[in-house]
């Protein structure tokens, strides 16, 4: 548990999302929407007059439930996503929007809506590179989403309330960089368990008082925390989604601080604000297809499509970068040897780990995370 | 596991078993083109080869490579190095086969003697991605280009509708064939600038117009085997595709689709079937283990035979008007998408391919098929390192159950031998074969 009381309230208020939202539902009368993966805007989806819901998972937890639909051989985070709705978990939801981010996701958005069909769904078609007509397609598919949200909902998305709802959630993303500011520190002010528990609330908090949160979180950090304790290596980590602050902990038990991460409930989303600009269509674009830094993007060759991550760990004063790929998530794993050889050459050790959205075996995972933290510990001290 | 358990396939047709001296005559003219260094592009399937030949372009597939290394039983070479370099075992076979090969040609500075084919895939002045299929297509070639081969990559990126998206909806059609459209575009100016040469339109419709002839015999007598008893198998299934990959746009490969075509003609006139008694018809899902088609002739010897696959097929989407051959190879690739989304795409992956070869068998088509092809039991082949093809079998298995048929799924994987586990897959066909012992075809 968290000393920052801030932090044990978001935990709290997580641990019961489920039934939060579903008051908020009751209370509203308005549809909840869950959706996966970070293209299709939630803005919209709130402008429509809708919840958006982001869906996660259960780490380790059994997901036998899905073995009657999908293979064994496919990602563990969507059998384990699919396996809450067939357990009824996600009963509450009107809608599904999943975006098509990678093979697996799409797959399960055909296989849950034909099984357990809702009231509303639509796969939000992505292209995989950044070209011209990928630009014009994701601007068209935009363009859909919007016009299937206001059918479902009646309610129109109109300029001036998107506009609204974006520099809302604009004020979000700076509170949030802020935040990553005071990881800065040495030692850090908020550690990455306690930030990725902010974040969680997200997910799913209306937007006014996730803001507050954060707020709150600011203030309390400002007031309570000057930079103190032991100087323990600092960790970026890299990798597919992780939506449970099980694996950060697991790293502070090792004895290093998680200060900067390069995944999608990360910075990755909130780095950059959208753009307030005349077309907000285009702004939308910008920001959650080209600026979006999902391997799942074909940036074309080089290394120069890693430099952000170099940079990102040279800003925040890493020691090294831990990976953590879900079994089957081919984006990463294809990426891993040459990030892996990159972050080396430009003086960053690189741990991966191979995981099964278990984070078991935990006795093998904190060994192998122990032993990397004793390696950092002796290049800091090389280097100091 | 000793390679003793592979077999290599016994073909049934005289036409396949004449690509012996035809693709081998074909490979040594590509050959002799390499050595005066003209351009060469590896491809993916997705890449319409027509495009290629109109610019007179040597290409060579690394999935098709992958295939033949498998199917001789080096593929664990070059995979073992890609894993040696950090690539994943999970990752696509066909994709580690490369990267491994890569990786040892780098190293040593040759093409590596392993290389089942002389002087190996040759050195590549371009490569041309697809994304049909799959995600890693994308980041295959991306890897390759950023680690091993410095130079330029085109990937082609054709999005489809999603299953409960109506793809006759003239918008959503417009939306798609847009990207469609302009992608193919890009791929041409992309060609155009790395060869030199300005695309022929006129020799484009040329290429296409056999193209096409040949695609017409081929479906025709994938149709023919519907007959009992089923007068072709898997083994030449699966070999037959090769010319058409190949030595597309060229007549003698017209000429290979029209002679197997009248040679399964007669086999059905003459009741000749690939079995002396024809016990079970199967239709095979999956790719194929290329290191073991003698599998095939092992499902054969216990009077079962595959009479329809649900990959390299070929329907009818390609009789388009050739009249602007560009647009002619979106209309053909955008017809295969709708024809398959009424076929049921719900557990289907990218499909919207550009190529001459590759439609699936959707969930909404398989009563046709059972009924049509009269068959008794499906066997499905989980590919592990290939979850874009295989994926969706387990969703595909309830359809067939809904309709009375029985499948078996296994697992192994279309390149890499070290997954085959002979005695536990043939204990689950036998155990297989005697839950249809007895039935009727669900078909008749």
């Amino acid at each position: 548990m968290s000393e920052l009381a801030t932090v044990a309230r978001a935990a709290e208020l997580n641990a019961q999302k489920e039934a939060h939202v579903q008051e908020l539902r009751r209370e509203s009368g308005r549809p909840v929407i869950g959706y996966l993966c970070c293209f299709a805007p939630p803005e919209m989806i709130r402008v429509a007059g809708a919840i958006p819901y982001r869906i996660t998972g259960r780490p380790g937890e059994p997901t036998s439930e899905a073995d009657a639909y999908m293979e064994p051989y496919g990602c563990s985070y969507v059998r384990n996503i699919f396996a809450q709705a067939l357990k009824g978990r996600l009963d509450f939801l009107d809608g599904l929007v999943i975006s098509h981010s990678c093979d697996m996701v799409q797959r399960l958005y055909g296989i849950w809506t034909y099984y357990r069909p809702l009231p509303y769904s639509r796969l939000f078609n992505v292209p995989h590179q950044v070209t011209p007509q990928a630009e014009r397609f994701f601007m068209r598919e935009l363009l859909f989403f919007k016009e299937s949200l206001e059918q479902f909902t009646g309610q129109e998305i109109t300029k001036e309330r998107l506009a609204e709802e974006i520099a809302l959630s604009n004020r979000i993303r700076a509170r949030i960089r802020e935040l990553y500011r005071l990881r800065l520190e040495h030692p850090p002010l908020i550690r990455g368990s306690e930030m990725l528990e902010l974040l969680l609330a997200g997910g799913w908090l209306p937007p006014e008082e996730f803001l507050k949160l954060l707020e709150d979180a600011l203030e309390e950090i400002g007031k309570k925390r000057a930079a103190q304790g032991p100087q323990r290596p600092r960790v970026l980590v890299w990798g597919s989604l992780l939506d449970d602050v099980a694996f950060y902990r697991m790293i502070e038990e090792a004895g290093a601080d998680v200060v900067a991460d390069d995944n999608c409930i990360g910075f990755r989303v909130f780095e950059k604000d959208i753009p307030l600009s005349e077309d907000l269509v285009e702004a939308l674009k910008d920001h959650y297809f080209i600026n979006f830094q999902c391997p799942r993007t074909d940036r074309g060759p080089g290394r120069a499509r890693f430099d952000y991550i170099i940079q990102r760990a040279q800003e925040y004063n890493v020691d090294g970068v831990i990976g953590y790929i879900i079994s089957f998530c081919d984006p990463h794993k294809f990426d891993y040897p040459d990030l892996r050889d990159y972050l080396r050459e430009s003086g960053f050790p690189m741990l991966l780990i191979d995981d099964n959205y278990s984070f078991a075996p935990a006795g093998a995972i904190q060994t192998r995370l122990q032993a990397f933290v004793e390696l950092l510990k002796s290049g800091r001290a090389l280097s100091s | 596991m000793t390679a003793s358990e592979m077999r290599r396939a016994k073909r049934h047709l005289e036409t396949t078993r004449k690509m012996k001296d035809m693709l081998p005559r074909f490979f040594m003219r590509a050959l002799e083109r390499r050595f005066s260094n003209e351009p060469l592009a590896w491809c993916m399937v997705g890449v319409p080869p027509e495009l290629l030949k109109a610019f007179d372009l040597l290409w060579e597939w690394p999935e098709n490579f992958g295939t033949i290394c498998a199917s001789r039983l080096v593929a664990p070479d070059f995979i073992k190095a890609a894993e040696g370099d950090g690539y994943s075992p999970e990752l696509c076979t066909y994709v580690t086969n490369t990267m491994g090969y890569c990786k040892l040609w780098k190293e040593r500075g040759e093409p590596p003697e392993e290389s089942p084919i002389p002087g190996g895939m040759g050195n590549p002045s371009m490569l041309l991605g697809s994304g049909f299929i799959c995600e890693p297509r994308y980041k295959w070639f991306q890897a390759i280009a950023t680690r091993y081969l410095d130079v330029p990559v085109y990937s082609s990126d054709p999005l489809a509708p999603p299953w409960d998206v109506d793809p006759h909806d003239p918008r959503i059609a417009g939306h798609y064939k847009a990207l469609l459209r302009e992608d193919l575009q890009g791929q041409v100016e992309f060609l155009e600038r790395h060869t030199g040469k300005k695309l022929d339109l006129d020799l484009l419709r040329e290429i296409l117009t056999l193209s096409h002839k040949a695609l017409a015999y081929w479906r025709d007598t994938i149709y023919l085997r519907k007959a009992i008893p089923c007068p072709m198998g898997a083994t030449d299934y699966f070999s037959a595709i090769i010319p058409q990959m190949y030595m597309v746009g060229e007549q003698e490969a017209v000429d290979f689709y029209r002679e197997i075509y009248h040679e399964v003609k007669d086999r059905v006139e003459r009741k000749i079937g690939i079995v002396e008694e024809e016990k079970y018809r199967l239709i095979w899902f999956g790719l194929p283990p290329w290191f073991n088609l003698g599998f095939f002739n092992y499902l054969e010897s216990l009077g079962a035979v595959v009479a329809i696959e649900s990959t390299y097929n070929v329907g009818d989407w390609f009789e388009v008007d050739l009249d602007d051959p560009l647009e002619a190879i979106v209309e053909r690739t955008w017809r295969r998408a709708v024809k398959m989304h009424e076929y049921g795409t719900e557990v289907m992956p990218e499909l919207c391919n550009p190529a001459v070869f590759g439609g699936f068998v959707g969930s909404r088509m398989l009563e046709e098929v059972v009924r049509e092809y009269s068959l008794n039991g499906a066997i499905m082949h989980l590919t592990r390192s290939c979850r874009a093809v295989s994926f969706g079998e387990v969703h595909t298995r309830n359809r067939l159950a809904e309709l009375g048929v029985p499948s078996l799924i296994f697992e192994s994987d279309m390149a890499d031998p070290r997954l085959w586990s002979d005695a536990q897959i043939k204990t689950r066909v036998h155990a297989f074969i005697e839950t249809m012992a007895g039935r009727s075809p669900a078909g008749s």
